[in-house]
């Protein structure tokens, strides 16, 4: 699609012209030389040019911000003898890393919110209350084709922007990666931000609000709409986020009051739910005996209930990656469905 | 025009073409044929269904019954998509373009793109190329959106209401443009307007729509030649029954006087005076009474007329 000619035609002002050769392509300017759009790609780009630029400056400010926050993260790493030395003990002092972490990341999970109302509600809604739709009809190409450049240079804009965002914001949380106080894998803050889950969220949001500025006809209100579609599926994937793993249930049996009695989950897991487990495999609730007033007391109510030991549900962090790229999947057909339906609503009712 | 290189060959052909929204009719049963070569006015009141059909054509709306075909093909055809340009009632342009960008878009998009006939019509009124469309005066604008129609060099162009937002000078200079253009290159026009002081000396064909369907189609000359305009001493209620064998389109009193339009049927005798109708009395008459029997000239029917039996290569 997008084809690079070297054409001289040059847009010149008319005083350059020579009536004698028409066309205007006799001289070719020192600027000319470098490749240019043409076609349909370059009539896309040009008119989502603002939002397009807008876009990639925002992500490179936002990748040299996040490499210069690493530069420090690990500088202060380094100086303070991590992984060797627990960060607990770092206090206050670790305070600044932790913020910025958290700074970074909200930015990043609303990514998908504006570009669903900034970039892809006005899509398409813009031409079809502007006309400019019926102006594209009127050329030599087929509206078919239009309607794919504009989703394939959104496609790549979006897929550069979140993807390179997404790399580097896991490149800068590996060090910390199994730090629980830094971001808890599970919350969306680093599930949302890392991974193949930016991208797949952003892709979804943006032709969600296409598709919503197709229907509606109206940039304004396909803006509102979309702004609650994305507030909406941000809510949902929170909610469905902990489904998306394979739920592992580790019991034991040395009794619930002892030393060595909790089950040892691996680093970084997240616990989802404890309950005592009985010596004929019932589960019962952990608050069963916290009325008893001694421990005497409580050994006895425990006996009687049977409890012989934990069982504790939880998720490891060896499942985030697979369960990102399987919420991606979900999210990346869902999108695709959106995409035939607007190809099917276009050969129809696209001006 | 070239009547004889191009009369075979039909620029348009509507069969039974009609367009129903919930709230009714848009248009209905529209057949003509539109030969190749010809510039035609396309004629009737304020939501006759001039833009539907125009639309229709240019594959902007698809119709709800019945079919048309462009040079042979369907609306929306590769081929049609190439060969024709449709400038839109509402002459969309991209508002922060400049007027160099709006060509390139133009340039971009259309294989036989004439850049030299685009910035003619460009530099005709002075328009900077530099300037933002967003910036330009009603008129300059549409003087934009007619070159971009234009430079596509297209064999059928068809425009909706072109020079509703121009002053009377530029209206005649872009006029002027357009005739030299389509007579040079034998480019078919089908122009919409209800301002009919526009059409005189413009036109050869017509296609006049009202109620929804065609009331009048063909030949300038021929629609001309088979209309008398009668005028006379009112005698009684009504018309004179000597007047009654011959098809009556239209009649008016005012005062003791009663003028007529008529298609006759024979030779026309009595005391009256008999003029040829020139083209706006044409036009008003058939316009001012929906319920005159229409008239369609052989050059504008189409075979098996009224039947949406698809499309019929040319």
């Amino acid at each position: 699609m997008s084809t690079f000619t070297r054409s001289s035609t040059s847009t010149s002002t008319g005083s350059t012209s020579d009536g004698k050769n028409g066309t205007m392509n006799a001289t070719t300017t020192p600027a000319d030389r470098r490749p240019r759009l043409s076609g349909m790609t370059w009539l896309v780009w040009r008119q989502h040019r603002a939002a397009f630029w807008t876009i990639l400056a925002a992500t490179v400010l936002s990748v040299a911000w996040i490499v210069y926050q690493r530069g420090q993260l690990v500088d202060f790493l380094d100086g303070y003898g991590y992984p060797g030395k627990s960060l607990d003990e770092a206090g206050g002092k670790f305070q600044q890393y932790n913020d910025a972490f958290s700074f970074v990341s909200t930015g990043l999970q609303v990514i998908p919110i504006l570009l669903g109302v900034f970039l892809g509600a006005p899509l398409i809604a813009g031409d079809l209350e502007n006309g400019t739709a019926k102006l594209v009809a009127a050329q030599s190409m087929s509206r078919t084709r239009w309607l794919a450049t504009k989703l394939a240079l959104a496609v790549l804009v979006i897929v550069v922007s979140t993807g390179v965002l997404s790399a580097v914001f896991g490149w800068w949380w590996n060090p910390v990666k199994s730090e629980a106080t830094v971001m808890d894998w599970t919350s969306g803050a680093a599930f949302n931000t890392t991974g193949p889950v930016p991208v797949a969220l952003t892709l979804f949001s943006v032709f969600g609000g296409v598709a919503i500025g197709v229907v509606l006809r109206r940039t304004l209100t396909a803006m509102v709409v979309t702004f609650g579609f994305t507030v909406v599926l941000q809510l949902v994937w929170g909610y469905f986020l902990l489904s998306l793993g394979n739920v592992v249930t580790v019991t034991t049996n040395k009794g619930v009051t002892g030393e060595n009695a909790s089950p040892s989950l691996p680093q970084g897991a997240y616990q989802i739910d404890q309950s005592y487990v009985t010596g004929s495999g019932d589960l019962v609730g952990w608050g069963i005996c916290s009325e008893s007033q001694t421990d005497a007391a409580r050994q006895v109510c425990l006996d009687k209930a049977d409890v012989v030991g934990w069982s504790v549900k939880y998720l490891p962090m060896s499942q985030m990656n697979a369960m990102q790229w399987f919420g991606a999947s979900i999210l990346f057909a869902l999108t695709a469905g959106v995409v035939a339906f607007l190809f099917f609503w276009g050969r129809k009712r696209l001006v | 025009m070239s009547e004889g290189m191009y009369a075979e060959e039909p620029a348009i052909e509507a069969y039974g073409l009609g367009m129903r929204y919930r709230r009714g009719w848009a248009l209905r049963d529209c057949s003509f044929r539109l030969p190749a070569g010809r510039i035609c006015g396309l004629v009737g009141p304020n939501g006759a269904g001039k833009t539907t059909l125009l639309s229709i054509a240019a594959h902007v709306l698809q119709p709800t019954h019945g079919s048309i075909s462009l040079f042979g093909g369907a609306p929306g055809s590769v081929e049609s998509g190439r060969r024709t340009a449709f400038l839109a009632q509402e002459k969309p342009l991209f508002r922060r373009f400049t007027v160099a960008e709006t060509l390139r878009l133009g340039r971009e998009l259309n294989p036989g793109w004439d850049q030299r006939a685009a910035e003619g019509i460009i530099r005709a009124g002075n328009v900077p190329f530099d300037a933002k469309i967003g910036t330009l005066s009603g008129g300059q604008r549409t003087r934009v959106a007619i070159a971009l129609a234009f430079g596509k060099r297209p064999d059928l162009l068809m425009l909706d209401e072109p020079m509703s937002d121009l002053d009377p000078v530029v209206r005649h200079e872009i006029m002027g443009t357009l005739l030299a253009e389509a007579a040079e290159r034998g480019t078919t026009v089908l122009m919409s307007t209800h301002v009919l002081a526009e059409l005189e000396n413009v036109c050869d064909y017509l296609v006049v729509v009202s109620g929804g369907g065609v009331r009048l189609a063909g030949d300038v000359d021929e629609l001309m030649s088979v209309h008398t305009l009668v005028t006379g001493a009112k005698e009684g209620d009504g018309m004179p029954p000597a007047l009654g064998c011959h098809t009556l389109v239209e009649s008016r009193t005012s005062g003791r006087q009663f003028t007529a339009l008529i298609r006759p049927e024979g030779p026309v005798t009595g005391p009256w005076d008999t003029n040829a109708p020139n083209m706006e009395e044409l036009l008003l008459a058939y316009l001012r009474s929906p319920d005159a029997p229409p008239l369609i000239t052989p050059t504008a029917q189409v075979h098996g007329q009224g039947f949406g039996t698809g499309a019929v290569a040319a």
